[in-house]
């Protein structure tokens, strides 16, 4: 039953009114397991990038993304003053924003599964309408598509950007437009290894810092252990296999092979061609999916 | 502005279907037997679930949502096999953790509204439910305050919003008073007398406080180290092997022993501290024949002739202490 109180009962020099709101049952659709696994995903990037939180927790994202346009728009205003120079490369790019891109990560995928399991949040979603694998899954699609926004934007940016200094803007992007789905496929590859790779060490502990801290030093260790181990051992066939420890050679190096616009010594020495690398990095991404699994798998406690 | 008026007043509600059906369900965590061969049928109503820690409460609730494959035996709940359509019945159930289980960075008008929407609501109805739910949990004005500036009642009451936010079928309260200071406690009680008494939405509360069961359920069911004690209507247990109470304004320690002298019990420990209540076992049809006569026979008034009810925790002490001397014995 409803009806308007409000209208038929006010009257002159009355200026409040109690009433009970009552309990209405909901009758409206009910869109099942897809809705809640979009809704994880959204509120998941929500809470990564600080969005209805207070706002020390908005700092770390603006810094991060003013760090990756700052260069972009460098980049692009240089090749407006002196298009031929060649400044504005993607594979430059990227290497300059792959550390930026690092830092967001260690900082965004504890954020998504540290926190639910140190506020034990988990039950609550487990207890809702879905399985405990959309969960896993939810969360690699919400660190990929929040690392995407770094990763790819910026540089679909700059594509679009050069096209613009062009003198002929039009007839310069149906030319390079090939260049444009490389730099998806690059950003892409980029934010699905890095943020699986974060989620997966993340589910080790419910400590935000600790995993912070696993995340930067490890990935900053197997960097310098694989390039100085490349170095000294170069004499070795089997010491190109090392690059694979080192993540922002592994990207340079797929960069190099997409827009063969990169001179990098420890790339030339693993001479790799671009499905190793490809191929390798979708075993990294299945492999943080099963390890993710298993870390949410159903477990009997005693 | 237009007023929703569509409670549901449980009591005049038609009986329904029962809304869980556990058939021989045994859950072992190892050598621990959590749940042990339970067969259950639990109609539509406030439901009590009592027992103390351990007794197996929590993992009942997390097999009946799902989420605890049983060794043995299958369950079903509002018309759902837990096993098989796990995500359909989360999808019309509602459960609040005993454990603190908040976002404490997020306001509770986005959390509970996130809730809504994990259990399938589109996005804009889902912040209306969230809004309307507030409301009916007193929490109107705080909703848009980060959760971790709110007291523990406030969090428990967020808590049940979020359980509730989707309308359920049926909501599983895991110790929904837990930690509360008494006044707390008292409001919580009262949110969830509503929840089944206006707002129709079926309730198993899990508790191991006896008074809180008593005072908010109609239906107890009751569990002792995994096994079923008993699961029956609160008044029903009430009417049992009862004992009748008897006043008099006269000499009560002669119209007790008098009653002794006839066969029948009497506990007159108040009798002999100076006050004149007693309490007569009401096992024989003859009882309110002879107390009648003996009054009259005295030149006694009775003061108070009335049945004494069992508690739910005679109830308990009782049932629970036979059924565990009852597994002494097979031991």
């Amino acid at each position: 039953m409803s009806h308007d109180s409000t209208a038929e009962t006010a009257a002159p020099g009355r200026y409040g009114e109690v009433f009970d709101r009552g309990y209405a049952h909901y009758t409206g659709e009910r869109l099942g397991r897809r809705q809640a696994f979009r809704s994880l995903v959204g509120f998941s990037m929500k809470r990564a990038m600080g969005i209805r939180k207070s706002w020390s927790a908005k700092i770390l994202p603006i810094l991060l993304y003013t760090s990756a346009i700052i260069p972009l728009v460098v980049m692009i205003g240089i090749s407006t003053i002196a298009p031929d120079a060649g400044f504005a490369s993607y594979s430059t790019y990227m290497g300059i924003i792959f550390l930026i891109v690092g830092i967001f990560v260690a900082m965004s995928a504890p954020e998504m599964v540290c926190v639910d399991r140190r506020e034990r949040t988990l039950p609550l979603y487990f207890s809702r309408a879905i399985a405990r694998f959309d969960y896993v899954n939810a969360k690699v699609v919400a660190i990929t598509l929040l690392t995407m926004t770094l990763s790819l934007v910026p540089a679909v940016l700059l594509w679009i950007g050069r096209q613009l200094v062009d003198n002929s803007p039009l007839q310069a992007m149906r030319d390079n437009f090939g260049d444009l789905w490389r730099v998806l496929l690059l950003g892409f590859v980029t934010a699905a290894v890095l943020g699986t790779l974060g989620l997966m060490v993340s589910s080790f502990t419910d400590r935000k810092g600790v995993a912070i801290t696993i995340i930067l030093i490890g990935f900053l260790i197997l960097t310098g252990i694989a390039n100085v181990s490349m170095e000294l051992l170069d004499e070795y066939d089997w010491s190109r296999y090392l690059i694979l420890l080192s993540f922002p050679d592994v990207f340079a190096a797929i960069s190099d092979h997409l827009f063969d616009d990169l001179d990098n010594v420890a790339v030339d020495q693993a001479d790799f061609s671009l499905a190793v690398y490809l191929g390798y990095s979708l075993a990294l991404v299945i492999a943080g999916i099963l390890i993710l699994r298993w870390r949410y798998s159903p477990r009997d406690e005693s | 502005m237009a007023i929703l008026q569509s409670e549901t007043s449980a009591s005049t509600s038609p009986a329904a279907s029962p809304v869980i059906e556990v058939r021989g369900v045994t859950k072992k965590f190892k050598r621990f037997t959590a749940l042990d061969n339970i067969t259950l049928t639990i109609p539509r109503s406030s439901v009590g679930l009592l027992g103390a820690n351990g007794a197996g409460k929590t993992t009942l609730i997390r097999t009946l949502l799902g989420l605890v494959k049983p060794n043995t035996g299958s369950a079903t709940v509002v018309g759902y096999d837990t096993q098989t359509q796990g995500t359909k019945v989360r999808e019309h159930v509602g459960y609040m953790p005993e454990a603190d289980a908040l976002p404490l960075s997020t306001t509770a008008a986005d959390f509970v509204g996130h809730m809504a929407e994990m259990s399938g609501l589109p996005t804009r109805q889902a912040r209306q439910r969230a809004a309307d739910v507030h409301y009916q949990v007193g929490l109107s004005e705080e909703r848009y305050r980060l959760i971790k500036g709110f007291s523990t009642g406030m969090r428990q009451r967020v808590k049940l919003a979020q359980a509730i936010v989707h309308d359920p079928e049926l909501v599983f309260l895991d110790e929904p008073t837990a930690g509360m200071d008494p006044q707390g406690r008292e409001d919580m009680l009262e949110l969830v007398e509503r929840i089944y008494g206006n707002l129709g939405i079926a309730v198993v509360f899990s508790s191991h406080i006896l008074e809180d069961i008593e005072r908010v359920c109609d239906y107890v069911v009751i569990l002792d180290e995994g096994k079923l004690v008993t699961a029956q209507p609160l008044g029903q247990m009430e009417t049992v092997r009862g004992e009748i109470v008897v006043q008099i304004d006269g000499n009560a320690v002669a119209f007790a022993n008098e009653l002794r002298r006839q066969g029948i019990a009497v506990r007159s420990g108040d009798v002999e501290m100076g006050r004149d209540e007693m309490i007569v076992e009401d096992d024989e049809d003859r009882v309110y024949d002879l107390i009648r006569d003996l009054a009259v026979e005295q030149q006694a008034s009775l003061r108070t002739l009335r049945s004494r009810s069992r508690t739910l925790e005679d109830i308990y002490l009782g049932d629970v202490g036979a059924a565990r001397e009852a597994s002494d014995v097979t031991r």
